[in-house]
Formats: structure tokens, sequence, C-alpha cells
């Protein structure tokens, strides 16, 4: 099955997906539907399904089997999931109730399986992480408002595996002089892009003068920082890896972790905000209720919550999960269904110092 | 019997083979030892044995592999798990995870074979008996000593009533006691007609269940045959193989100028077991 | 030939006694009810039939209370803050959409901690098995909560270790940011290096062969069971009908 055909089973999954979207948004948006159901989670939750099921006919009816789904479970990749999970849950609860930082961390190990084993199993990873958040985690571990969110996850997932399978975690490493100015350029760019997109519902939500009086709340002030010395690591990461080791990988990570995390935020903040009041019990909330004290409605603060939190958020996430596929040895990765797209472009001839 | 006639194989992604056109011969009811220098291809001949390379791993394989006369070099790896099994040396990564008790651990293998319930049953319980972890049953495997876990991983090996029965160094992780219960475990196993290809670095535990020994290096088998044999094989002192003690000893008589003979007069107590440092 | 082990049956409620998958339909019923029930009094009728009562019968109703109110209570209090002292709205608007709020809360707390309060994981995925979900899907389920101790166990070791080396967990900023980094790495690069060793070890006892596994410890399911969780889902459906459609509050 040559590339025509992986791109028409693709294409008629995404038509479908973005047919039922729109379609079932504007059958509900006829009717009266009440706050406490979110519409758009609510037609996610049919839409991707449906799209999957397609991608999957699709192949079928192609091959005969189901070959690049079941791929993506194979043996590795079924036990590396559970212990991913477990990093998401173990990770997302210390970071929620005991750091008290306004991002979640609740996505490294989703998103390390799909760019290991591909967007499937990234986004059954996110899916099984949530449910088993609520239902089976055992305490102090489990928290019953997570499953709401598995959605976002699953997109998550998709969304990672398919950056994975583009190459966009690949190593860059020995980037020319000219490439690094474009990706840094081009990293900037996104850098100001996600500022301004950051600051323009900030400041729709806050009035154009609301900000400043409010900035001077004492723990609003020390959280604030424990959010950006985080953000700050981060970006000095990626500094680093683009500027000192001249890998060009870190705008890539830019990129990606900034795709995902507005589409997390657009999908979560309904979610949010028509289930639990806007809150998570997590220090996002201080982020939403300077939003409200701004003169924001719900809707609004906590989807300017999200649009700030969430591309910070997978950004970071991003990063870690290139660090952890860094430390893992070559062979180990390439063994994963996905890996060989995540193993520098030059080095998967002989290496004899990789291997014995 | 698992056959091996020129086997070499290469690791994915590598540049040259790991191991050259093997050929041995592992027979039911004895256990055939793997010595050597490490990094000598004990492991990757473990590997293939247990038809987890190429299958699992990945690599290419050149050469045949059969088992009582059947090539199987065909043989998916479930296919072939219903006759040979493998043991690794971390026991905790070997478990499951998914059995509350010992007796589900050992029971996870012919679970997973498709056998009616009953039978199930049967082979854990046979398995566990021969093992001699009995008394194990209603526990948890993940709170167990090494050297517990390392019985209910090869129980449930056993479970799996395989004709080969592969150990990649299996005591290298155990404190004294529960190496002499591992490597009883190996003996008894063997004694029910399994053949056994066992790797391991320190010789004298493998001396004290090995029927014969292959000695590996640069991934060639260099000697072959009995126990005595073998470690008294120049090569095998050369390459810096552990002798056993008595052998250490009569090589330190001869370089001191006296006849090692003179040993042969005391009486002599079996190999005993060095707890590792 | 005699067993040598039969996996004991604990002095069960009638309760503990459901087959796991009836008492989890109960549960995520309830989640989903109490969403799709809007105001104050519906959710608590429902929580009172479907929490309250299992809860009391299975003999945990305390625990259930005390741990649903522990789970609740930050996002309780968030809620609060946000809706009442942070509103834009009047403050009686603020109190009814956090009242809504907490109740709804506090009702899928308690009926996720009810479920894994009573229900070992092994028995719902011994369950899930018997009703036909993939052996693929129950062992990432069933692994994945074991993992989850494990990983923190592991993370205690690690700390541990590194305060043995004199690694400063307490103190200034940039040190507690070196000793978090000090043990998150070892950590989670342990855990993913696991993973080889663990396929080799699935592998080698058919864990990817096709097919159905066989229940070693099957749940106690019956007919009433069966009606029940359908007649539940069908309500469900009745529920999300009912509520799309706009038809006003039952309660």
């Amino acid at each position: 099955m040559g590339v025509s055909g992986a791109w028409l089973r693709v294409g008629g999954g995404l038509v479908v997906f973005v047919l039922v979207a729109l379609g079932g948004l504007s059958a509900l948006a006829g009717l009266d539907v009440d706050a406490a159901l979110d519409r758009f989670a609510l037609v996610m939750m049919v839409a991707i399904p449906a799209g999957v099921a397609v991608y999957a006919l699709v192949e079928y009816l192609q091959t005969g089997r189901l070959d690049s789904i079941t791929r993506q479970f194979d043996t590795r990749t079924l036990v590396l999931m559970p212990v991913a999970m477990a990093l998401n849950i173990v990770l997302g609860t210390v970071v929620a109730s005991a750091l008290k930082v306004p991002i979640y961390l609740d996505s490294i190990g989703t998103i390390l399986v799909a760019a290991l084993a591909g967007p499937l199993a990234g986004a059954a990873t996110g899916f099984l992480s949530n449910v088993i958040w609520t239902y089976l985690a055992p305490p102090p571990f489990g928290s019953p408002f997570a499953v709401p969110f598995a959605v976002v996850a699953v997109v998550v997932g998709l969304l990672a595996g398919t950056f994975a399978r583009w190459g966009w975690l690949r190593p860059r490493r020995g980037a020319s002089g000219r490439q690094l100015a474009v990706g840094g350029a081009l990293s900037i760019s996104a850098l100001i892009v996600m500022t301004l997109l950051a600051l323009r519902v900030w400041l729709a939500a806050a009035g154009a003068d609301g900000i400043a009086p409010e900035a001077d709340d004492g723990a609003f002030l020390i959280l604030g920082w424990v959010a950006m010395s985080l953000i700050v690591v981060t970006a000095v990461g990626l500094v680093v890896l683009l500027v000192r080791r001249r890998d060009l990988a870190a705008a890539y990570i830019l990129l990606a972790g900034g795709i995902t995390g507005v589409v997390a935020a657009f999908m979560a903040a309904p979610i949010a905000a028509s289930l639990f009041g806007g809150v998570t019990g997590s220090g996002a909330d201080f982020v939403i209720a300077a939003f409200r004290q701004a003169g924001a409605d719900l809707q609004q603060a906590v989807l300017g919550q999200s649009l700030i939190s969430d591309p910070v958020d997978k950004v970071i996430t991003y990063f870690v999960v290139y660090l952890i596929l860094g430390a893992m040895a070559t062979r180990t990765k390439a063994r994963f269904p996905q890996g060989q797209y995540l193993l520098p472009a030059a080095a998967d001839d002989d290496d004899p110092a990789v291997y014995p | 019997m698992l056959t091996f006639r020129d086997v070499s194989y290469r690791y994915a992604g590598a540049s040259r083979d790991c191991l050259h056109a093997v050929s041995l011969d592992v027979p039911a009811g004895r256990v055939t030892g793997l010595v050597g220098p490490s990094g000598a291809g004990k492991s990757t001949l473990c590997l293939i044995a247990g038809g987890l390379a190429p299958r699992v791993i990945g690599g290419r394989l050149i050469g045949e592999m059969r088992l009582d006369d059947e090539d199987v070099s065909g043989w998916p790896m479930h296919r072939l798990a219903e006759h040979v099994t493998s043991g690794l040396q971390d026991p905790a990564g070997q478990l499951s995870l998914v059995a509350d008790t010992v007796f589900d651990e050992v029971a996870f293998g012919p679970a997973n074979l498709g056998l009616r319930r009953d039978e199930i049953l049967e082979r854990a319980s046979t398995a566990m008996r021969q093992v001699g972890i009995e008394s194990l049953a209603g526990r948890d495997p993940r709170l167990l000593s090494g050297g517990q876990q390392q019985l209910v991983i090869l129980a449930g090996l056993m479970a799996m009533r395989p004709r080969v029965l592969v150990l990649d160094e299996p005591v290298a992780h155990l404190d004294a006691r529960g190496t002499r219960e591992v490597l009883d475990a190996v003996a008894a196993l063997s004694g029910t007609g399994t053949a056994v290809l066992m790797a391991e670095q320190r010789t004298s535990a493998l001396a004290s269940v090995a029927d014969s020994l292959a000695l590996v290096a640069g991934g060639n088998i260099v000697a072959q045959g009995s126990v005595a044999e073998v470690l008294d094989d120049a090569a095998t002192v050369a390459l810096g193989v552990e002798p056993l003690p008595e052998q250490r000893l009569r090589m330190r008589l001869r370089a001191a100028g006296l006849d090692p003979a003179l040993l042969d007069a005391a009486p002599q107590d079996p190999a005993p077991l060095e707890p590792r440092a | 030939m005699t067993l040598l082990y039969i996996p004991e049956r604990r002095a069960a409620t009638p309760w503990h006694r459901l087959d796991p998958l009836t008492r989890l339909t109960v549960g995520v019923a309830t989640m989903l009810a109490a969403v799709l029930l809007g105001g104050v009094i519906c959710p608590l009728l429902l929580a009172s039939v479907a929490v309250v009562l299992p809860a009391a019968l299975a003999g945990v109703l305390r625990d259930v209370l005390r741990t649903g109110l522990l789970l609740a209570l930050p996002l309780a209090v968030s809620v609060v803050i946000v809706n009442v002292l942070f509103a834009t709205g009047t403050t009686e608007q603020g109190i009814a959409i956090a009242a809504e709020v907490v109740v709804r809360v506090l009702t899928m707390a308690a009926a996720a901690v009810l479920f894994y309060a009573t229900t070992r994981p092994s028995e719902l995925v011994a369950s899930l098995q018997y009703h036909g979900a993939s052996p693929r899907l129950t062992f990432v389920i069933h692994n994945g909560v074991a993992m989850i101790p494990r990983l923190a166990e592991r993370a205690r070791e690690v700390t541990a270790a590194q305060r043995a080396r004199g690694l400063d967990t307490e103190g200034s900023w940039p040190r507690r940011a070196r000793g978090v980094l000090a043990v998150a790495a070892p950590t989670v690069l342990g855990a993913v290096r696991e993973v080889e060793a663990r396929t080799l070890a699935l592998e080698t006892r058919a864990f990817a062969r096709p097919g159905s596994r066989t229940v070693l410890w099957p749940p106690h399911d019956t007919a009433g069971q069966r009606v029940a969780r359908w007649g539940i889902l069908v309500a469900l459906l009745v529920l999300f009908v009912a509520r799309i459609s706009g038809a006003p509050l039952p309660c």
C-alpha cells in the first residue's frame, strides 16, 4: 500500500470527522441545551470515533486488514502504555494538588506513547489514563474529575502521534546557520503568536486597563513566579538545544506544543466551564479567579486561562518527552512501531557505538 | 532437543554479526550451560534459543534452528512459546503485574494459551509443586524476595509445559540462598525431561547444575564438552572465565611448584557456592 | 487432583457479590446522570439511591463519604471562590451556580469512591474479560492500575537513595528544583527501561497469541443483573434525550 492509500484513509477519516462535527454542532445549536451539557465535547465524542471508524473502514476495504492500526498495539506498546498512564496520573496528581501551579503535566505519558507507537496508541493512552484516574486509581491518586476530560486527552494523543510521524520529534543536530536562523525566527514568531493570543483573551476579559491593580495580589504573584520559572526552564532548555547543540528540534517542539495546547484549550475550557464551574481544584483556578475579578464571564475566564496554561503546559510536556526519548537507547526506540521516525536522520545507518 | 546449525545473528541497525555460524545441541533432560566473558554473545544466544530474537527484538537471523527435528524458523512467537520459554535476569521485571497472587502469576502463561480452565489450574498447581512454592500460592508476587520471585517466574514458565527452558543468568540478582533455591529448582526441572539452556557468569553456580558446558567467546562457540573438560581447557582460563575454587587452588599449587595431586588425597566436598559481594 | 489454591471469597455483602460490571455500570451511570440532572435536589436524590444506599449495604458508607468529601473539597472551595467571591453577577446567582456544582462534584466523587472502594482491579478485569473485552485492553487497564503505586514507590526509593548521597530536597528554590530533577529523571527513565524486559517476559509466555483467554475466576453474573444493567442504560438514554430536547427538570 503506497503513500496515496494512506492519504486516502487519513483524508476519509478527516472529512467524516469534520462533517460529523459540523453537523452535530449545527444540529445541537438549534436545541435549547442546558449549560450542564457541553455541546462541543459531546459532538467530539461522536465525531472522533466516527473519523477513526471511517479510517479503519477505508483501510479494511483497501487491504482486507487493519495493519496500520493493530501494528500500533504490539506487545512493547501495550507494556509501555501502563507505565505512561501511571506517569500521567502520578505527575498530574502531584502537580495539581501539591504544586498548585497553573499547568497540568498530565500528558507526558500520552505524548510519549504517541511518539513511539502512533496516534491511535497515544489516543488510547490518553483516554484510558483519564478513565483509570477516576475509576480505578488507588488513593491518594484518584480524581473523580478526570474522566470528562478524556476526550481532550484523546485529541492530544492523536495530534502528538501525527507530529511524531512527521518527524517533528527527531533530533536535528548539526543544522546549518541558515536553518537555525529560520527555525529560531519561526519559533520566536510562534511564541509571539501564542503570547498575543493569550494577551488578547486576557485583555478582552479584563478590559484595557483592568489587570494592573489585581496583579498586586501577593499569592497570585508567587504562583505566577513558580509557573514562570518552569516556563523559563523550558525556554532556556529550548534555546540551549537550538543554539548550543544546534538542534533544530527545539523549533518543532515549540510548534507541536503550541498547536496541541491551543486545540486542547478550546476543547477543555467548555468542559471545565459547564461541568465544574470552571475549576479543577488546581493552581489554574487562581488564574480563573483573576480573570473573573477582572470582569470576565465564566466561559471567557476559563478559555482565557486555558489559552495561557495549555500551550505552555504542552510545550513543557513535549520538551520533557524529547528529553526522555533522548535518554532512551536508539535500538530500544527503533523497536517501537513508530520509532524509526524518532531517530536522527543521519544515524539510521551503521552505528557500532550504539549496537553491541 | 533444540538444535542450532550455523546460526548467525545481527542486531537491527548493527554493522556486523554478533554470532558467527554457531552450532549447538540442547538435549532433553539435561542442563546445557553457557560460559564465557561478558559481551561474548551468551545473552544473544539465549534470546535466539528462546525465539525472542529476531521475532520480538528484530535483527537478522541466518541458519537453522530445529526443535526435535522440526524447523521452527517460521513459527510466530506465541506458537514457539508453547514449546520454548525463556527466563531473564531481573525477577521483578518479569512479573506480569496483572496477577494479585502467585497462583495467578503462574497461571498467566497457560491462560494465554487458551487452555480449558481445569487444565490451567492443574498445570499451575503442578508447576508450583515442581518448583517448591506451594506455600506461596496466595501471596502477592510483587511483595516476595528476589529469589522467591524468580521461583515464581520459573514455575510460570514450567506451567507452559515447554520442551526447552532457556535461562539467561537467572541467579545474577539473587543472594546465596535464592541462588541455591533456584538452582535446585532448575536441576529438578531438568529431571522431568525438559531441555535446559542456561547462561551464567558465575562458573561455580553453573557447574553445580550443568551436565555439559559450551564456551562462548567473540560470537563463537570455542569449546564444548563436559563441565570438567571445558573448565580445564586452556582457552577457558585464557578468556578469564571464573575458575571453580578447587581449580583455582590447583592452579595456585602448580604455580607455587607443588603437586596438585595432593588435593586428591583429601576428602572432597561438593563445590560450595560463594555469596556474591 | 487437588488444587493448591482457591482465591478466598471475602465475607462479602450483597453489593460485593454483584458482578463488578454491574457495579461499574451503576458508578458510571451515576456520574453521567449527575451531569445530566441539573439543579440541586435531583442529584441529591440520585446520590442517596445510587451511592449512599449501596455504600451502607456494603458497609463502606463512612469511607465513601469521608474520601468523597476529601476529594471534592479543593474543587468545591475553588467553585465558591470563583463563582461567589469573584463573580460578576449577583451573589445569589453565584451561590446558585456554586451550589449546583458542589452537589454535582460531591455526587461524582462519592460514586467513583464507592466503586473503587468495593472493587479490586483484578475482579473488574476478570469481569470485563468474561463479558468479552479484549485481553490486551484488560491487560493495559490492570497493569496501569498496578503501575501507579509502583511508580510512586520507585520515586520514594530514588528519593531515599539520593538523600543518602547527600541530595537536598529542602531549602532554596534552585536546590529544590535540582532535587526534583534528580528524583524525577531516574524514576521515569527506570520505569521506561523496564518496558523491554517485561515485553520479552510476556512474549515468552504467549501474551501475543490472538484469540480469547480463559477467565480463571469468573464473576457472579445473573439474569437479574443483566436486566438491571440494560435498564440503567435505557434510563440514562431517556434522560439524555429528555434533557437535550429541553424537557424541564423532574425535581
